[in-house]
Formats: C-alpha cells, sequence, structure tokens
C-alpha cells in the first residue's frame, strides 16, 4: 500500500523546479530547504503546497511571518495544549512556494502523557474564555502599540545631537539604535504570533468535535448547516466594512458630502475638496476616528507586503464608501444585519434540535454546542488584530527601514527591502551603521544588494507562470492535527482528489470540479480568475469569483459577484463563511479551480452539492 | 348507515369505516394538506354487500379449507373469492350512492365525466407495525359512473389476490377482521410524481426529506420500474444535499386511444432532463414537513404535479402513511450522555484515516 502511495506524488528530494528559478535557495533559511541530513524524515512526510498562507511566490522577508506561525501554532499542539495524536506543521520552500506537513502522532506513551496535561490545561480555558480573551486583547493592542513606538532612525546624522552627548551622554548611538530597531520589530513579531495562537487551536478543535456531533445526529447534514449553527458573532473582522457602511450613510446625511464622494477623483483630492466646508470637515473627523484602529485592515490577507492596507491606500475605502453612497441613493440596504444573522442561526439550532430522537441526545448536543461556541468568537476575532491591524503596523515600520537603506544607497526601492530575509537585513544595516561611523565618503556595496534584488525578482516573477505539485512525499494514513483538517480542508477526499488531478489529465479536458459545499444555491455565469489578489478591480458585476483563496478585506467584492469558487479554504474558510452571510453560492477547496478555469469560461456552481461544471470554455 | 363519504368528512378516527388509506387523506385534508378531492365508499357498503347477497359465509368457508403453504391452492381459493365478488350484484342503494357521490366529484371538477382513480383502502393497511401496503388494487383513469361502480367491485375482490391471503395468514392476521372501502379521488393530471420519506431512508437521518420522482404517474415510481430523479433535502437549512437525475426511460401515462394507462417510453431528450422544479422540490419539502408534524411520526408520501394549475396549486398529495423501517426502531441515543468536554477530549484523541 505505501509503495503503491509513494510512487503518486514526487519525492521532494527529486522534484526539479523550472531553470528559470536557480539561485532560488538563498532567499530562504537554510532549515525552510530539503535537506540530505534530514533526508529519511522528510521523505516519509506528506507535503502539501500552502496556497492558503503562500498563494503566490514568497517575498524574502514575507517568510518570517511563516517562520512565526510555524514555532507558534506547532508549540500550542505539541507543548502547551498538548492535543495527544496530533503534533506540529512543518514547513518547506521549493522554489518560492511553501508545503506543509502535518507531522505524524507521536509514540503512545507521549500521547498518554499528553491526554492528561489536555484536560487540565484546556478545559480551563473554555471554563475562562472571556476573560481570557479581554485580557488577550489588552496585552495584543498593547503589543501593538509597542510596535509603532518603535523608532526608526529617520536618517544618519552628521554629528550626533549635542543633547545625546551633553550633559548625560546616552552612551550608545545611532548605529546601535538601526540595529537594536530592527531585532524589535522581528521580536514583536514572533510575540504576536505567539499570541495568534494562543486559544485558535482549541477553537478549531472545539469546532471538528461540533461538526463531529452534529454529523452522529443527522449522518446527511451539510458543511455549511454546521457553519450556520457555530458562526455569526466575528464582530472585529467585518467592523472595517461595518465603519464604511456607517461613514457612507453619515454622508447621505450631510450636505454635500456625497456628491464629492460620488466623484471620480483621488481619496486626496476628495479629502482637500471636503476639508474646504462644515459637513465635509465633520465627515472628515469621523473617517478619522474610524481609521484607527479599523481601517489598519490589509487589501489582501496580511500575508505580503505589496498588499497594501487601507490605511496607506485610502483610494481603496474611498472606492467603497462611493459605491455604497450610491446604492445608498438607490435605496439599497449596505449592511449586513447581525441580529438577523444571530436570530437565523438561534432558529436553525432550535430546528435541528426539534428533529433529534432523544433528550439525551439533546442534552449532548446543547454541551457540545456551548462549548463551541464559547470560544469560535476567537476564530473571527484574533484575525483582525493579528494579520491585519499588527501587520499592517509592521509594513510601515519595515518601509521606514526601506527607505533609510535607499538613502544611503543600499537599495533602489524601499520595498527592495523585503527581497531579503529577515537574518540578512541585519547585514544590510550594519554595513550602514559601519559606514557612518568610519566617516566621510565611504563606500558601500549597494551595487553586490542592488543586484541580488534585481535576481530575486526575476526569481519571484519566473515563479508566478510555474504551477508546483500539489504535493510531495507519502500520504499519511491518518492526520490528527486539527489545522490540517479544518483550515487547510485535507481530508480523505481531498487528497484522494489530489491524487486523482495528479494523472494524465490536462487542465483543458477537465470539466468538473469537486470542493466543499460552502454556501447553497446553485448559479451559472461567466468566470473571473484572480490568481494575484490585485487583480481584484479587474472584477465585474454578476461575474463568478475564481481564486486560490479570499481575505476578509474583499468583503465588499461578495455584494457584486454571483458566486465564488477557491483552490483551497474548508467550511469556516472566509470564502465560506462571507459567501453565507450573503448569501452567495460558493465552492471552497477544490484544490485545481484557479489552474482549470479560464476567465470567461461560463461555469456552473452548485453550492449544494461543492460541484463547479464548466459549462462552456471561453 | 353511510354508503359514502366525502373525504372531507374524514379523519384518523375514520379508519374501521374507510380504511387506512381513506382516512388518512381526510386527516390530511383537515391539517390544511392539498389533496384532489373525492370520496370513500365505506366497510359498510361492502360489509352490506358481501352479507346482502349471502356470499360472505361462502368466503370464510372456502378460506378455511386453504392448505397451508400450497401455492397452487392458494391460487385456486382466491380466484374462487374473487369470482364469487365480482359476480354477485352491488346493491343498488350503494350503486345510488355510488353514482351521486361521483356526479357530484363531476360538478366540483366542473368536468363531465372527470377521471378518477379508484383505490382500495383496507381497515387493516398503512399501519405503523405493518405494511400492507400496495397489496389491493388501483384502478386509474376511470370514467364514467358505470365503470366507477365497477372498479369499486374489483378492489373488493382484491382483498382476496392469492398475496393478500397469503399475507394475512403468514402475519396470523384473521381474514375477518379485514374490512375493505373504496376511494374514488380525483385523478390528477400529472405532468411528474413519485414518492417522499421524511427521513432519510438510506441511513435514518431524520433531519432530511428524501424526494423520488418520474414523469407521468407515480406509479413507475411505486413499482420501482425506473431509476427515478432523487433529490435529498435539509429540512432545516432547505439546501438540496443530493441531487441525482436518472435516466428515466418509461414514465406511466393515460392513453386516450385506448382509454387506459399505459407504460410509455420518454423520449431521449426528456429521459435526463430534471422532472422536478427548485420551486417544486422545495414546496414538496414544506409539505412533507407539515404532514411530518401533523403525525408526529415520519411518514411515506406520494405525490403528483398536475399540470393543469399553476405552481404551487398543482403540488397534491395523494397518499400518507407512517414509514415503516425507522420509525420501528428503538429510539436510541446516538451519542450517549455527554458532556461539551467529554465530547472535546474524544475529539482531542481522534485520527482521521486516510485511506490509500
Amino acid at each position: 500500500m505505501a509503495d503503491e502511495k509513494a510512487g503518486r506524488f514526487p519525492d521532494p528530494h527529486e522534484y526539479q523546479v523550472p531553470p528559470e528559478l536557480e539561485g532560488w535557495e538563498e532567499m530562504y533559511p537554510s532549515h525552510y530547504l530539503f535537506s540530505k541530513e534530514r533526508g529519511e524524515w522528510e521523505k516519509n512526510q506528506f507535503w502539501y503546497l500552502d496556497k492558503i498562507h503562500a498563494p503566490e511566490p514568497m517575498p524574502p522577508l514575507d517568510l518570517l511571518f511563516q517562520e512565526a506561525w510555524q514555532i507558534s501554532l506547532s508549540q500550542y499542539t505539541t507543548r502547551v495544549f498538548c492535543i495527544p495524536p496530533a503534533q506540529g506543521i512543518a514547513q518547506r520552500m521549493v522554489g518560492p512556494y511553501m508545503y506543509i506537513c502535518a507531522i505524524a502522532p507521536p509514540p503512545d506513551e507521549v500521547i498518554g502523557e499528553k491526554a492528561q496535561l489536555f484536560e487540565k490545561r484546556v478545559f480551563y480555558v473554555f471554563e475562562h474564555y472571556n476573560e481570557l480573551w479581554d485580557k488577550w486583547l489588552v496585552k495584543f493592542k498593547a503589543l501593538g502599540k509597542e510596535m509603532e513606538a518603535v523608532e526608526v532612525p529617520k536618517e544618519l546624522p552628521k554629528f550626533v545631537p549635542e543633547d545625546q552627548v551633553l550633559p548625560a551622554p546616552t552612551g550608545c548611538y545611532v548605529s546601535y539604535d538601526l540595529i537594536e530597531a530592527f531585532g524589535k520589530l522581528v521580536n514583536q513579531m514572533f510575540k504576536g504570533w505567539q499570541y495568534h495562537f494562543e486559544m485558535l487551536n482549541l477553537t478549531y478543535l472545539a469546532y471538528l468535535m461540533f461538526g463531529d456531533v452534529c454529523r452522529k445526529l443527522f449522518p446527511g447534514i451539510s458543511e455549511s448547516a454546521i457553519g450556520k449553527m457555530v458562526a455569526g458573532a466575528y464582530v472585529s473582522m467585518f467592523r472595517p466594512e461595518e465603519e464604511l457602511c456607517q461613514l457612507s450613510r453619515l454622508a447621505t446625511s450631510l450636505s454635500g458630502v456625497a456628491d464629492i464622494l460620488k466623484n471620480e477623483t483621488t481619496a486626496d483630492q476628495k479629502i482637500a475638496e471636503l476639508g474646504k466646508s462644515e459637513d465635509g470637515k465633520k465627515w472628515l473627523e469621523a473617517f478619522d476616528k474610524a481609521k484607527d484602529p479599523w481601517f489598519y485592515v490589509s487589501c489582501g490577507s496580511g500575508w505580503f507586503h505589496y498588499e497594501g492596507s487601507w490605511i496607506n491606500n485610502l483610494d481603496i475605502p474611498y472606492s467603497y464608501i462611493k459605491s455604497y453612497v450610491e446604492r445608498l441613493e438607490k435605496g439599497e440596504t449596505i449592511e449586513r444585519s447581525l441580529d438577523k444573522v444571530d436570530k437565523e442561526r438561534e432558529e436553525t439550532v432550535a430546528k435541528y434540535r426539534e428533529l433529534m430522537q432523544t433528550d439525551e441526545d439533546r442534552e449532548s448536543f446543547d454541551g457540545a454546542y456551548k462549548t463551541v461556541r464559547t470560544i469560535y468568537k476567537y476564530a473571527e476575532d484574533h484575525l483582525f488584530w493579528v494579520e491585519h491591524w499588527f501587520h499592517t503596523i509592521w509594513f510601515s515600520k519595515i518601509r521606514e527601514f526601506g527607505s533609510l537603506l535607499v538613502d544611503n544607497g543600499m537599495i533602489n526601492e524601499v520595498d527592495d527591502i523585503y527581497m531579503f530575509n529577515r537574518y540578512e537585513i541585519p547585514e544590510l544595516l550594519t554595513e550602514v551603521a559601519t559606514g557612518w561611523a568610519l566617516g566621510v565618503d565611504i563606500p558601500v556595496r549597494g551595487d553586490y544588494y542592488k543586484a541580488k534584488v534585481d535576481k530575486r525578482r526575476k526569481i519571484l516573477k519566473a515563479a508566478i507562470e510555474w504551477n508546483p505539485t500539489p504535493a510531495l512525499g507519502i500520504p499519511p494514513e491518518e492526520v490528527a492535527e486539527p489545522f490540517t483538517i479544518m483550515l487547510w480542508g485535507v481530508t480523505t477526499d481531498r487528497v484522494k482528489e489530489w491524487l486523482e488531478s495528479m494523472g494524465e489529465v490536462s487542465a483543458e479536458d477537465v470539466s468538473e470540479l469537486k470542493g466543499f459545499a460552502s454556501s447553497a444555491g446553485v448559479v451559472e455565469g461567466p468566470a473571473r480568475v484572480l490568481k494575484r489578489l490585485k487583480e481584484i478591480v479587474d472584477l465585474k458585476e454578476g461575474e463568478i469569483m475564481v481564486c486560490p483563496t479570499t481575505n476578509p478585506s474583499w468583503a465588499p467584492v461578495f455584494t457584486k459577484i454571483k458566486a465564488a469558487v477557491t483552490d483551497i479554504g474548508g467550511l469556516t474558510s472566509h470564502a465560506a463563511i462571507v459567501c453565507r452571510e450573503y448569501g452567495v453560492p460558493s465552492v471552497t477547496g477544490t484544490g485545481v479551480a484557479t489552474t482549470v478555469i479560464k476567465t470567461g469560461d461560463i461555469i456552473k456552481v452548485d453550492g449544494e452539492t461543492g460541484v463547479v461544471t464548466i459549462v462552456k470554455r471561453a | 348507515m353511510d354508503y359514502i363519504l366525502n373525504f372531507e368528512l374524514l379523519d384518523k378516527g375514520s379508519l374501521q369505516m374507510v380504511g387506512g388509506k381513506n382516512a388518512s387523506l381526510g386527516e390530511m385534508i383537515k391539517a390544511g394538506i392539498r389533496v384532489p378531492p373525492g370520496f370513500a365508499v365505506t366497510t359498510d357498503s361492502y360489509l352490506g354487500f358481501i352479507t346482502g347477497t349471502g356470499i360472505k359465509d361462502a368466503i370464510f368457508k372456502i378460506l378455511s379449507n386453504l392448505a397451508p403453504d400450497d401455492v397452487e391452492d392458494l391460487n385456486k381459493t382466491s380466484a374462487e373469492i374473487q369470482e364469487l365478488i365480482n359476480n354477485a350484484s352491488m346493491p343498488v342503494k350503494v350503486q345510488k350512492a355510488i353514482g351521486e357521490g361521483y356526479s357530484l366529484l363531476c360538478e366540483k371538477c366542473s368536468v363531465e365525466n372527470v377521471p378518477a382513480a379508484v383505490r382500495s383502502s383496507a381497515t387493516a393497511e398503512d399501519l405503523p407495525t405493518a405494511s400492507f401496503a400496495g397489496q389491493q388494487d388501483t384502478y386509474l383513469w376511470v370514467k364514467g359512473e358505470e365503470k366507477i361502480i365497477n372498479g369499486v367491485q374489483k378492489c373488493w375482490a382484491s382483498l382476496f389476490t392469492p398475496r393478500a391471503i397469503d399475507y394475512r395468514n403468514k402475519k396470523d392476521f384473521p381474514h375477518e377482521k379485514v374490512l375493505i372501502s373504496v376511494g374514488v379521488q380525483k385523478m390528477v393530471n400529472s405532468r411528474t410524481a413519485g414518492v417522499l420519506f421524511t427521513i432519510n431512508p438510506t441511513d435514518g437521518d431524520p433531519s432530511k426529506v428524501v424526494i423520488e420522482g418520474n414523469w407521468g404517474l407515480g406509479e413507475t415510481v411505486v413499482s420501482g420500474s425506473v431509476n427515478p430523479d432523487k433529490f435529498v433535502v435539509d429540512k432545516v437549512v432547505m439546501e438540496t444535499s443530493e441531487k441525482t437525475i436518472s435516466a428515466k426511460h418509461i414514465e406511466c401515462i393515460f392513453d386516450p386511444d385506448k382509454g387506459e394507462v399505459i407504460d410509455a417510453e420518454i423520449e431521449t431528450d426528456r429521459q435526463k432532463q430534471c422532472c422536478l422544479e427548485d420551486q417544486e422540490i422545495k414546496e414538496l419539502v414544506k409539505i412533507a414537513k407539515e404532514i411530518e408534524k401533523h403525525y408526529g411520526r415520519a411518514m411515506d408520501i406520494e405525490w403528483a404535479i398536475d399540470k393543469d394549475f399553476s405552481f404551487p396549486e398543482s403540488v397534491f398529495i395523494v397518499q400518507a402513511r407512517p414509514e415503516t423501517v425507522w420509525s420501528q426502531r428503538k429510539k436510541e441515543s446516538v451519542i450517549g450522555k455527554k458532556s461539551g468536554y467529554q465530547l472535546l477530549m474524544e475529539q482531542a484523541m481522534k485520527r482521521i484515516k486516510i485511506p490509500g
């Protein structure tokens, strides 16, 4: 059995990347590469392409988030809460793409030890969730503020300012501050990511438990029905959108404001225009009040520097506001009714309860439901604060370093800093500090670094055109790691489908795809394939969005589209949740939709059976 | 004594008088379910017939002589009794009552000689504990008073088909105790018809309604002579989790030339066409839930979509009986009594198998 399986996904040590990617290895830390020393172990694991966290080629500095979650997610499972048979998730780079692997269970005696710790530690969290969350939020906000307060030297002064020397010498100067500041940021990011998983593993575990209970009671219950019963309280993640709705409503109630917001001008022009009237100023005030923290939201997942955040690209929130104002003027409702979502959830639960055959089942169901509802809020709340708010602060701090490096001739563009990984940047900073310390007219190796940037950009660009294998190594016989099942949607069926898709069939021959039936409804329409997040602007009203995965800041898009199809993502993936809320049909976790479907193809999305059919090729 | 009773006057308490099928139709009308109009020829009419004509004693005498497990003898006995019944003449009062009932039905439908279904409705059928279903005859598309009366008499005779006799013997159900009524019901001009269950008969999932349907009358689905289209719908979120469109090669339709229902071939492109619209599926589920709630148990329901009416008036229920397989099982807890933490611990210990 194992031998048969072994032959079906490539051996990670033999898998070849295209020649245009030559030299990719130097972009990433050495422990990210498949290596001879760990060869035996690596060969026997099952590695799959992580399209959730790395749908695009990985810029070296952005890998730091991945580094951070590999440690944090894994430690909570293996060493903190001790989910008995589960181990961590390991990462490797193949070219600029990341593969991950849920490590096989530990020996039985370790499972036994973990079970005891699990009981004691985990139940405490459930019993004290609300107070733990309150504390979490306080400490996380403090950490973000700390990061915001890190001072990145704007320039290296010709001479150290007098007040740093006399009368009380500080004793250490900008050459040190520079390196310390970067170190602080990195440490804070790692700390933030430790916090990120503080309750997430348990959230996912509880969700899986509840799903299982539901399936025992109702063998044919759909994943979307289970999702409906659990979801509904993700306030923070949808707050940015709610704020936009409120600002749009405010605009229509003030004089002249809506008209300015509807203009085809830039955000800056609008702000200038609004500043000329009393009502306009009033509105700008409201906008400023909302923007921190709520517009510290990534235009993408928060995982990549180039996605940008609303706060740094005000044209984005302003364009959403424009379309909301227009819709309000047409008499449409723009807000999601949270009360309605809540009420619907309660009704759904009550109806299923009624269908249960015994009181004993009802009681156990209530216990399971209470457990999952207690903690599920965490799944959506943490996301805003970590991936969006915190990462937004990080990116702007890193850009300060970027501009310092530009000013000192080390790189050409601010964002070139992202072409170096977190171990390399101190090297660049050290050279700058050294040059400054040595005196005037000291040359730096700018050309050397600039050449590296060019080469790396070329590799990343070439990698976009490359479709790496969905998996490497040997599929396991069982999976116990909760994230693998829930977040990546890696289940029995999915692996089987990947195996099948490895076959000889070319993309053009595929006419049907299967995934999770994430949001009910059946529609047909033209596909818009968005392989990269920035292509979102191409999306037209009434199209079916086909993408690797989606993110909360895409929310306003969901009122535009007819349906959504994703490559990766289980039933609690963002696309699934939002589609259910907007009543937009969706099929998630198809594995290959963005490869098989082309923009303009007429496709049929059946959100009830999880089938996507290509009706007519463009 | 009532020879006939309008369906609207019946309910589940009328079982002894009109049999299970008819009582259930009356019960549904009371519950506000759309059922085609009609009337029941009571068991009293049948009793009056077998006693009045003096064939009663002969029937039970023949039955008492039946050798057990002798197929030949069973067939002979059945033929003898059925001949007795068919050859006896129905009391004039009963004939008159049926004639009046039928003309009222025609009047109500504003159709002369309205086509009707003449169905047997025995007192020992469709009980939750035993399925006597389909043992007695049904005659479809019967038109005109004379043919209706004749159909009623044939239904009476069908109480003694070899299968019905044998089944009662095997279940030790006394022959004298079983009486028969006949329902005369306006024929649905059926575009699509079939059966549905308010529980998934495959896995006992109580949150599902399973619908099977085919073009034409429901007979092809009930008899299993085609692979029907199948829909599995969740009662709570109303999602269709399964939709199987089969190649349905035949349909049961009325042939006006022959004056009877026939199995006709379905033209190729219609075979693979879905026989129900989404709104019809949703309406059927809605009605199924109402019926289940009314009876307080899982039900097995026959339905039809009438092409003469527009939606939703086109959706008719023609039969409903208790589901017998899952509802007879002892209701046991599937999870057991467990706290949320116990369940969480179990989940934490779980490994999900990925078969090769």
